[in-house]
C-alpha cells in the first residue's frame, strides 16, 4: 500500500456577529439566516463528498476552521461540518483541530461540545487589552471576555490556545503596546500571533486612515522588534513573521502555508495548493452555495498551475517568512536552480545584521523581517538572473 | 490643376488661444471640405497630444475649394501654425509656402506677444497680412478699440478688418471673401523646370516618407523621377496628390501655386530634409529655392531609454521624429550614469515636453530624460574657445578663463497694474530693464535682456501667476554674455551620478544646492540603508539630505488565500523597480531626474 501523503484543510465560516473596521476578510456581518446556514451546511457536505474521492491518498493531519467567526457560527453546526469531513477525508486520529472564536461567542457549552468531537485548539481574537480600543476598531467584545474566554477553554480542556493580537493601533504608542502584550502574557497562552495592522482599500478604516492618528512607520517597526523581545524572554520562540508559540505549540496547520505543503480549502474566498495548482473559490457565499449544489455556475475565481521555476520562487518567499528560512542544498536539489546568485545577495544583507545563518540555513533576523518584501524581492531578481543548473551542466 | 489666379495659399497666425483652429475649423465647415456631421472640434489638430492640450504643435496643410460672390471657383489652401514661442520656427517654415497670412486678434484681449511676433515674421516673409478680430460676441469685446491698437502698433489697416465669431460662425464668409480678393495669387511658370519646396515630411509605415510640399515652377505627375536638390538622392513619384482633413486625396499632378503631398516609396529619412527643393530628374532646375535657416536649438537635455537595453529603439524613434519635427536636433551621448543615450536639442520646455511625450506614447518607450541646458561658450586657458551643450562636457574650473552664457531679448506685454511684479520677476532672473512702452491704456511693452537660461525653466508660469494670466512673452536670442558659472554636481551615496549635474550660475549655486536635494530626498523612495543625498562644486560638498532608511516593508499576514496576492504584488513591485535606474545600490526612479527642474519659488 502506498504511503499516505499529509494534507491540511481549512474550512471557511463567513458569518460574523458585526464586521470590524479594519476587516477585508470575506464574512456577512451580522446574519444566521437559518436558511443559508442549511444550504452552506449542504453545500459542504457535497463539496466534501466531491473532493474526497480525488484525496484517497492522502491522510488529513489538520483541520482549520477559519472565518469569519466560527464560534459565532455555532457549536453544533460546527460539529456538523466535522462529522461530514470525517465521513469523506481519512483524518488522523493525532489530527491539529482547529478553530477560530470571538470572546463575545465563546460559552461553556460550546467548548465542551468541541472539545468531546476532537477539536483541539483554539485561536481567540483578543487584539486589544483596552476596551475603547476594541470599541473603536468595531470588535463586539471587552477584554474581560477575552480573559474569560481563555478561562472557560482550560477548564473544558483545551491545553492548546492562541490569542491574536494587534500593534499599530489608532493612537497607540510603543509604551502601550509592551504593557498590552505583558498584560495579554498573565494569561498564559500557549500560542500568540502579533499583526501589525494593515489598512486595507474597501475597509471603513480605509476611509479614515488619515484621520486615525496610526503610528508612523518607525514606532511600528519598534514595536515589532520589542515584540520579539518579550516574548522570547517569555519562552514564545518566533517560527514566523507575526507567531510565536511555546516550544512544540507552533501552528501545524499554518506552517503548511509557509512550508509549501499540501492543503484544501472549502468555501467562499478559500484557498487551496493541492495537486500542484493554487485555486481560490469565488468571494461569494451564495455564488458558492450554488455553484456547488447545481452547477450551473463556476466557483473558481481563480487556479494557476505552478511551474517548477515559479515554485522555487515561493519557496524564498514563504521560507523566508519562517525561522527555518532557506536550505541552499535543498533549494538546488529541488528546483535545480543555483544557489550561488541569491548568496551574493545575502552575503552584504548578513554584514548589515539582517540574515543570519543556522545549520546551513539562511534566516532573516527582526530587522530583516520587518523589510522581508525588499529582501525577497531582491533575491527574486537574483533568481531571475539565473540559469537552472540542469541547463548549465 | 487649378489656374494660377484662382489659387490662394494662406495662412492664419495668432497668439495662442486667439481662436486660430476654431477659425480654421469654420472655414472648412464654411467651405464645405468637411460635411457638419463629420466636424469635430479643433479638427486640424489630429494629434492626440495637440487635442488633450488644446494647443497647435505641428503645421498642418489643407485644401478647400469655394465659390466666391464672384461666381468664380477659387482654390483656397490654408496651412495651419501652431501659436507657442516654442514652435515659431514651424511658423515661419508654414509661410514661406503662402502669399497671405490672416491675424486673428481677439476682441478682448487685443495684442499680445505672439501676436506682434507672428505678423513679424509673416511681414518679413513678404505676405499680405489680413487682420481679423475675432470673439466679437463676447461682453468685454472691445473690436474698435483693437482694430485701432493693430493700426497704431503694428502698422496695418484694420478698419475694415472683418470682426468674427469663430466660435459661433459669425461673418466667416466675409473672411472668405477678404482671402481671394486680398491675398495675391501664387506667381510661378509651369513650364519651367519643377521646383517644390519640402515644408513638412512624415513617416508612414506602408508608403514610406510622405512629402508635403509647395510647388514653385513646373508640374509634379506619378511615374516623374525626381531629386531632392541637396541629397541628391532619386525617386520615382508614386503618387501626388492634395490634402484634406480626412486624409490624401491622389491627383494626376500638381502644378505651380499648389500645395500637395507626394510618395516615392521612400524609406531613408535622412533624403528627405525639410526645406529641400524637389526638382525633375532629368530636367533639374539649375538652382534650388531658398531653403530654411537652419534653427537654432535654444536648450539641451540627455535623453536616455529607462530601459537600457531598448537603445536601439530610441535610435530608431528620434530618426522618424525628426522627419516629422525639423526642429529637433540630436547627437549620440554616454552618461557613466545612464549609459548610451542622446542629447537632444529643443526649441524650448514644451517643446522638450512633448517631444518626450511623443517618443513615449507613438514609440511605446519609457524614457529618462536629465535637466535641460542652454549652450554655454567657454574661452580655456589653453586659447581655445569651446561651445557646451552637456554638463557632462563641463570643463574643470582650472581650465576656464572666461565663460559665457546666451542671452534674449524679451518682451512682455501686461496690463500695466502687473508692471511692478514683473520687474521683481525680470530683476530677481537677473533680467537687464531696457525700456517700457504703452501700447495703449490698457497695455505695456517691456523690454528685457536676460540670460536664456532663467527663462527655460518656469519663466513663462511664474509671469502668468503674477500678471494673473494676462501677461504674454516672446524673446529671441541676442548673444552670450560674460558670465559666472559652475557646475553642480550630485552625489548619491557617495558616488558622483553625471546625469543630475548641471551648469548654473555662481551665485545661486547654494541655494539651489539645497533645494535640488531637498526635492531629491522627496522623490527617490526609502531604501534598505540610509541614502545620503550631497551637491558639489569642484570636491568641495555645499549642501546635503540624507534619506532615511526603510524601516518596514513587510506583509504581517501571509495565509493561504494571500500567497496569490503576495506574488502579484512582488511583481507589481519589480516593475516599478523597471522604471528605475540603480546607481550602486540606489534605485532613482526616472521622475526623479525631472524633479530637480521643478524649482517653483
Amino acid at each position: 500500500m502506498n504511503v499516505l501523503k499529509p494534507l491540511g484543510v481549512y474550512i471557511h465560516i463567513p458569518f460574523c456577529r458585526s464586521k470590524c473596521q479594519y476587516c477585508d476578510f470575506y464574512s456577512i456581518g451580522g446574519s444566521r439566516d437559518r436558511r443559508l446556514v442549511d444550504n452552506y451546511l449542504e453545500a459542504l457536505a457535497v463539496h466534501f463528498k466531491e473532493a474526497g474521492a480525488l484525496a484517497t491518498d492522502y491522510i488529513v493531519d489538520t483541520v482549520y476552521f477559519g472565518g469569519g467567526t466560527p464560534s459565532f457560527f455555532g457549536a453544533d453546526n460546527l460539529r456538523r461540518i466535522f462529522a461530514e469531513l470525517q465521513h469523506r477525508f481519512r483524518v488522523d486520529k493525532d489530527a491539529e483541530i482547529t478553530f477560530e472564536a470571538n470572546p463575545d461567542s465563546v460559552t461553556e457549552s460550546l467548548l465542551k461540545k468541541l472539545r468531546a468531537e476532537g477539536f483541539n485548539r483554539m485561536s481567540l481574537g483578543v487584539q486589544s487589552d483596552r476596551d475603547d480600543v476594541l470599541q473603536k476598531l468595531g470588535r463586539p467584545h471587552n477584554y474581560e471576555q477575552a480573559r474569560a474566554a481563555v478561562h472557560s477553554a482550560r477548564k473544558c480542556g483545551f491545553d492548546n490556545v492562541s490569542l491574536d493580537l494587534m500593534y499599530g493601533l489608532p493612537n497607540q504608542t510603543a509604551p502601550q503596546w509592551k504593557e498590552t502584550l505583558r498584560h495579554v502574557l498573565e494569561l498564559k497562552p500557549e500560542h500568540i500571533s502579533c499583526y501589525g495592522l494593515k489598512v486595507e482599500e474597501g475597509t471603513p478604516l480605509w476611509e479614515y486612515k488619515d484621520a486615525a492618528n496610526l503610528p508612523s512607520d518607525e514606532v511600528q517597526a519598534e514595536m515589532y522588534l520589542d515584540t520579539v523581545s518579550i516574548l522570547d524572554e517569555f519562552g514564545y520562540g518566533q517560527y514566523e513573521i507575526s507567531n510565536f508559540a511555546k516550544p512544540g505549540y507552533e501552528s501545524r496547520h499554518n506552517l503548511k502555508y509557509w512550508l509549501g505543503e499540501e492543503y484544501i480549502g472549502f468555501g467562499p474566498a478559500a484557498a487551496s495548493d493541492f495537486a500542484g495548482k493554487r485555486y481560490t473559490y469565488v468571494r461569494n457565499i451564495e455564488t458558492y452555495v450554488r455553484g456547488v449544489l447545481k452547477q450551473d455556475i463556476p466557483i473558481l475565481a481563480e487556479c494557476d498551475a505552478i511551474p517548477a521555476r515559479e515554485r522555487a520562487g515561493e519557496y524564498v518567499m514563504l521560507r523566508l517568512r519562517t525561522t527555518q528560512g532557506i536550505s541552499p542544498e535543498e533549494y538546488e536539489k529541488n528546483y535545480l536552480m543555483p544557489f550561488e546568485p541569491l548568496l551574493e545577495t545575502i552575503l552584504p544583507l548578513e554584514q548589515r545584521d539582517l540574515f543570519y545563518q543556522k545549520d546551513g540555513h539562511w534566516i532573516l533576523t527582526p530587522k530583516g523581517f520587518l523589510v522581508s518584501n525588499q529582501i525577497i524581492g531582491l533575491l527574486q531578481e537574483a533568481q531571475d538572473r539565473s540559469e537552472p543548473l540542469a541547463k548549465k551542466r | 490643376m487649378t489656374e494660377l489666379s484662382k489659387i490662394r495659399n494662406f495662412s492664419i497666425v495668432a497668439h495662442i488661444d486667439h481662436g486660430k483652429s476654431t477659425l480654421a475649423d469654420r472655414l472648412l465647415e464654411e467651405t464645405k471640405t468637411v460635411d457638419k456631421r463629420e466636424m469635430e472640434e479643433q479638427i486640424l489638430d489630429n494629434m492626440e497630444l495637440e487635442r488633450e492640450r488644446g494647443i497647435t504643435i505641428k503645421a498642418r496643410a489643407v485644401k478647400l475649394n469655394y465659390r466666391a460672390d464672384d461666381g468664380q471657383d477659387y482654390v483656397l489652401n490654408l496651412i495651419d501654425t501652431p501659436g507657442h514661442v516654442d514652435f515659431n520656427y514651424e511658423v515661419s517654415r508654414s509661410l514661406t509656402a503662402c502669399e497671405g497670412a490672416v491675424l486673428v486678434v481677439d476682441a478682448s484681449q487685443g495684442i499680445e506677444a505672439q501676436t506682434l511676433a507672428n505678423t513679424y515674421l509673416a511681414i518679413d516673409a513678404g505676405l499680405e497680412v489680413l487682420p481679423v478680430v475675432n470673439k466679437i460676441d463676447l461682453p468685454a469685446a472691445r473690436p474698435e478699440e483693437v482694430k485701432k491698437e493693430i493700426e497704431d502698433v503694428i502698422g496695418l489697416p484694420a478698419m475694415d478688418a472683418p470682426e468674427i465669431s469663430a466660435k459661433n460662425g459669425i461673418n466667416i464668409h466675409s473672411v472668405l471673401e477678404m482671402i481671394v480678393h486680398d491675398v495675391p495669387a501664387p506667381k510661378g511658370d509651369r513650364e519651367a523646370p519643377l521646383q517644390a519646396l519640402i515644408f513638412d515630411s512624415q513617416y508612414d509605415s506602408y508608403r514610406g516618407v510622405v512629402v508635403y510640399m509647395r510647388v514653385m515652377n513646373g508640374i509634379v505627375r506619378p511615374g516623374m523621377d525626381v531629386k531632392m536638390m541637396a541629397s541628391g538622392a532619386v525617386y520615382k513619384v508614386v503618387e501626388c496628390g492634395y490634402l484634406h482633413p480626412k486624409g490624401m486625396v491622389p491627383a494626376d499632378a500638381l502644378g505651380a501655386g499648389e500645395v500637395g503631398y507626394l510618395t516615392a516609396s521612400i524609406k531613408t529619412i535622412s533624403d528627405t530634409r525639410v526645406g529641400d527643393t524637389v526638382t525633375g530628374a532629368e530636367n533639374p532646375a539649375a538652382e534650388p529655392l531658398p531653403g530654411y535657416k537652419t534653427c537654432q536649438p535654444m536648450v539641451y537635455s540627455g535623453v536616455y531609454p529607462a530601459d537600457g537595453s531598448k537603445y536601439g529603439d530610441l535610435r530608431d524613434a528620434l530618426e522618424k521624429l525628426k522627419l516629422n519635427d525639423a526642429s529637433m536636433y540630436y547627437t549620440q551621448e554616454n552618461s557613466i550614469a545612464l549609459g548610451f543615450g542622446f542629447r537632444c536639442g529643443l526649441l524650448g520646455l514644451l517643446h522638450m515636453e512633448i517631444i518626450m511625450e511623443r517618443l513615449e506614447r507613438e514609440f511605446n518607450l519609457d524614457l529618462i530624460t536629465t535637466a535641460p541646458n542652454v549652450v554655454y561658450e567657454i574661452d580655456k586657458t589653453d586659447g581655445s574657445h569651446i561651445a557646451v551643450y552637456t554638463p557632462i562636457n563641463y570643463p574643470d574650473p582650472m581650465e576656464i578663463s572666461q565663460a559665457y552664457e546666451p542671452y534674449v531679448k524679451a518682451s512682455i506685454i501686461t496690463p500695466p497694474d502687473y508692471v511692478g511684479n514683473i520687474m521683481d520677476l525680470c530683476q530677481f532672473r537677473r533680467g537687464e530693464f531696457k525700456d517700457m512702452t504703452y501700447l495703449d491704456q490698457s497695455r505695456v511693452e517691456l523690454h528685457y535682456e536676460i540670460p536664456l537660461n532663467e527663462i527655460i525653466y518656469d519663466f513663462f508660469d511664474a509671469l502668468k501667476s503674477r500678471t494673473r494670466g494676462y501677461g504674454s512673452l516672446d524673446y529671441e536670442l541676442i548673444g552670450y554674455r560674460p558670465s559666472k558659472l559652475v557646475k553642480l554636481d550630485i552625489l548619491l551615496n557617495g558616488e558622483l551620478v553625471d546625469a543630475l549635474s548641471f551648469i548654473l550660475f555662481a551665485d545661486e549655486a547654494y541655494a539651489r544646492a539645497r533645494r535640488i536635494c531637498e526635492k531629491l530626498k522627496d522623490n527617490i523612495p526609502r531604501q534598505m540603508f540610509e541614502i545620503p543625498i550631497q551637491a558639489a562644486i569642484g570636491g568641495k560638498i555645499i549642501a546635503r539630505e540624507t534619506i532615511k532608511a526603510l524601516r518596514k516593508d513587510v506583509l504581517a499576514k501571509c495565509y493561504g488565500g494571500d500567497i496569490t496576492r503576495k506574488k502579484k504584488l512582488l511583481e507589481k513591485q519589480k516593475e516599478g523597480k523597471k522604471r528605475m535606474r540603480t546607481f550602486g545600490t540606489v534605485s532613482v526612479p526616472s521622475e526623479a531626474f525631472m524633479a530637480v527642474l521643478k524649482m517653483d519659488e
